[in-house]
């Protein structure tokens, strides 16, 4: 009798997280099904996630019509004229820096905190407070991306413009990106959107890390342990170690959440397409922009067309991101010695 | 206290830290201490989350009635009864799309697949769930509002968000199948079951519970996303009687108080309402998952064993 390990056993999704990547425990071939009844239907149905995704790209490349905006697509010199489209400069250098800043930014808190989170959880708590605070982590996950902008622009943004910003103008203002002028257009800003986003981000990055330290064999933990290494050194030089390449993965597609985020970024950014003077400035992003400029595109089809297209960057950078997560985690499969670890179905 | 029964969770405790000196003294007083810099964490976490959840209520309860379920919206008052309706029929047919591809291609996945496309299908779903949510609404906007002519419509705005929703129905799908206990299979076969009886009364059954936790997860994602419904299905403070026609949804009506200069007042009091609202709903679907995975791992754990 084969004894199952307690891995097999199915996890539950957790907070906008998909299970990971193969995590479908070694079993025989499937031969009983195959070569029976339905199982002509097969291969197509179970690439309907991929004709979906190539369905995606083609929609928007066909909407993009083929247009050329020439070498200066990568410059950062953005400039709409409605009156006269021809003398408008087309680059969409200002909306990938705005981007990188934000959810390069706002990956770095959430990593930090997220971090944290998860060996506070798996390590430190015992299980009752550790089950408690992993539920209320994946409730932010449970709200509406318009109420975090709503938020951020009502309750967030007159604090920060009238204490957090001037404060750290005067504390730090010698680091580059602090020093800055303020936004002058309200309630908008770069370190707004950043501090949205890593609240936004943090139960999926919890999510993930939580469920890679969770992964590390027990035979680890408690060498370490027998060793007479106290929790956080075990944390830190057995869990954080042997679940580097999941923590990566978590980052990598925390990343890829943060910059497809729209509605909220929208909210609280100010949709200013030129390179920030500062972090208190007003900026804009990808996802934000063709957000906000749709409904006024409507008119002009070669902003259209110009939306279609970074929307088609956004894609593709959102895909590759993607693809590496995912690379990692079944670099991490496939070098996992033992899967008996897991505990049981890891709690949400 | 014997050494033997020193679980983890047990390492520094008081005990040991009274009978510890120097060096080790030391390590186990930084210990400790990362422990409470760590548990501070929280705190900049959760104040985001209750201070929502209070802001939002604090505002939306007091002028809440039974007429914000049932009016329609007027001008910038009345009730949400349209926005309602629109986000039960946009998320309700969501869900039926999301359920037929998700499940049909998980299960085709975890029990036909040979593995290679197995592979590719798995790597795909994963994909299908990194495409940004704006992304897929300009998807939803070319193809079916603009190319297919249909306008703003709740079909459209059903059909976008259900592919939004299909990846993490299809992920526990395949999860929960290929899971399921080789003994089961074995067990089924011996007895002289054909295959698709052992999927169908085996395997499925025992999949269900899963199955159903990634459907309200899913569902719960659908309802907080204003994204790929914004430039679909549109906005209609009327309540609909076809699917052709524009559809207003909870999370857009939100989207529009902060778009509008003239949004205050009781247009603010219903953006608030409608936060509310979804909260609320999101929140039920939340404990559901919770319920039904503690059921599941209850059943389960004779099951596994």
């Amino acid at each position: 009798m084969v004894v199952e390990a307690p891995g097999d056993q199915p996890v539950p999704p957790a907070a906008g997280v998909l299970p990971a990547v193969d995590d479908a425990p070694a079993r025989p071939p499937p031969s009983a099904a195959r070569g029976s009844r339905w199982a002509w239907i097969g291969s197509p149905v179970a690439l309907i996630p991929l004709l979906l995704v190539v369905a995606v790209a083609a929609v928007l490349v066909a909407a993009s019509h083929f247009q050329d905006f020439g070498p200066s697509f990568w410059s950062t010199d953005y400039n709409f004229l409605p009156a006269d489209s021809a003398a408008s400069s087309w680059g969409i250098g200002a909306f990938l820096v705005g981007t990188g800043i934000t959810a390069g930014a706002a990956l770095v808190l959430a990593t930090v905190l997220s971090l944290a989170l998860s060996i506070s959880i798996v390590v430190y708590l015992p299980s009752v407070p550790s089950r408690v605070l992993t539920i209320l982590t994946n409730l932010l996950a449970g709200i509406p991306s318009v109420v975090y902008g709503i938020w951020g622009y009502v309750i967030l943004a007159p604090y920060f413009a009238l204490s957090l910003e001037p404060g750290l103008r005067d504390a730090i203002g010698w680091i580059p990106g602090f020093g800055g002028p303020a936004s002058d257009i309200g309630p908008h800003g770069l370190l707004l959107a950043i501090v949205i986003l890593t609240i936004m981000i943090i139960p999926l990055t919890t999510a993930l890390m939580r469920e890679a330290l969770r992964g590390v064999p027990n035979d680890l933990l408690e060498a370490g342990l027998a060793l007479g290494a106290t929790r956080w050194e075990v944390a830190r030089r057995v869990q954080m170690r042997s679940a580097r390449l999941g923590i990566g993965s978590a980052v990598l597609l925390g990343f890829g959440r943060a910059i497809g985020e729209s509605v909220a970024v929208a909210m609280v950014i100010g949709a200013v397409p030129m390179l920030p003077a500062s972090l208190y400035a007003a900026s804009t992003t990808q996802a934000s922009f063709i957000f906000y400029q749709l409904d006024s595109a409507f008119f002009y089809p070669v902003l259209l067309r110009f939306l279609v297209e970074i929307a088609i960057v956004l894609l593709a950078i959102a895909l590759v991101v993607n693809l590496f997560a995912q690379r990692l985690t079944q670099t991490e499969i496939a070098t996992a010695t033992t899967v008996g670890g897991a505990g049981g179905p890891a709690g949400r | 206290m014997t050494t033997a029964a020193a679980a983890p969770a047990g390492i520094g405790d008081g005990g040991e830290l009274r009978r510890a000196s120097g060096r080790l003294r030391r390590r186990l007083l930084f210990d400790r201490a990362i422990g409470w810099i760590l548990l501070a964490a929280f705190a900049v976490v959760l104040f985001p989350l209750f201070d929502m959840l209070y802001w939002v209520s604090a505002n939306a309860l007091p002028t809440m009635s039974w007429g914000t379920l049932t009016e329609n919206q007027v001008g910038t008052g009345g009730g949400l009864y349209p926005m309602i309706q629109g986000t039960f029929v946009i998320v309700g047919l969501a869900t039926a799309l999301a359920v037929g591809l998700g499940v049909a291609a998980g299960f085709y996945t975890s029990e036909y697949a040979p593995p290679s496309v197995a592979r590719l299908a798995r790597i795909a779903g994963n994909l299908l769930a990194g495409v940004p949510a704006i992304v897929l609404g300009y998807f939803g906007y070319f193809l079916l509002v603009i190319y297919a002519g249909w306008g703003f419509s709740a079909l459209a705005g059903a059909i976008t968000l259900g592919i939004f929703m299909t990846p993490y129905v299809y992920r526990t799908t395949d999860v929960a199948l290929s899971s399921v206990p080789k003994g089961q299979r074995e067990a089924a076969l011996a007895l002289g079951a054909r295959p698709h009886q052992y999927l169908g009364r085996v395997a499925f059954r025992i999949a269900l519970p899963t199955v159903l936790t990634g459907v309200f997860f899913a569902m719960a994602l659908g309802l907080g996303e204003a994204a790929p419904l914004y430039y679909t299905a549109g906005f209609n403070s009327y309540p609909i009687s076809n699917l052709t026609s524009p559809t207003g949804t909870l999370s857009v009506v939100i989207y529009q108080f902060y778009d509008n200069p003239a949004s205050f007042g009781h247009f603010l009091a219903l953006a608030f309402q409608a936060a509310f609202l979804s909260i609320v709903i999101v929140l039920g679907l939340n404990v559901a998952v919770q319920l039904l995975s503690d059921r599941y791992r209850r059943r389960l754990r004779g099951l596994y064993q």
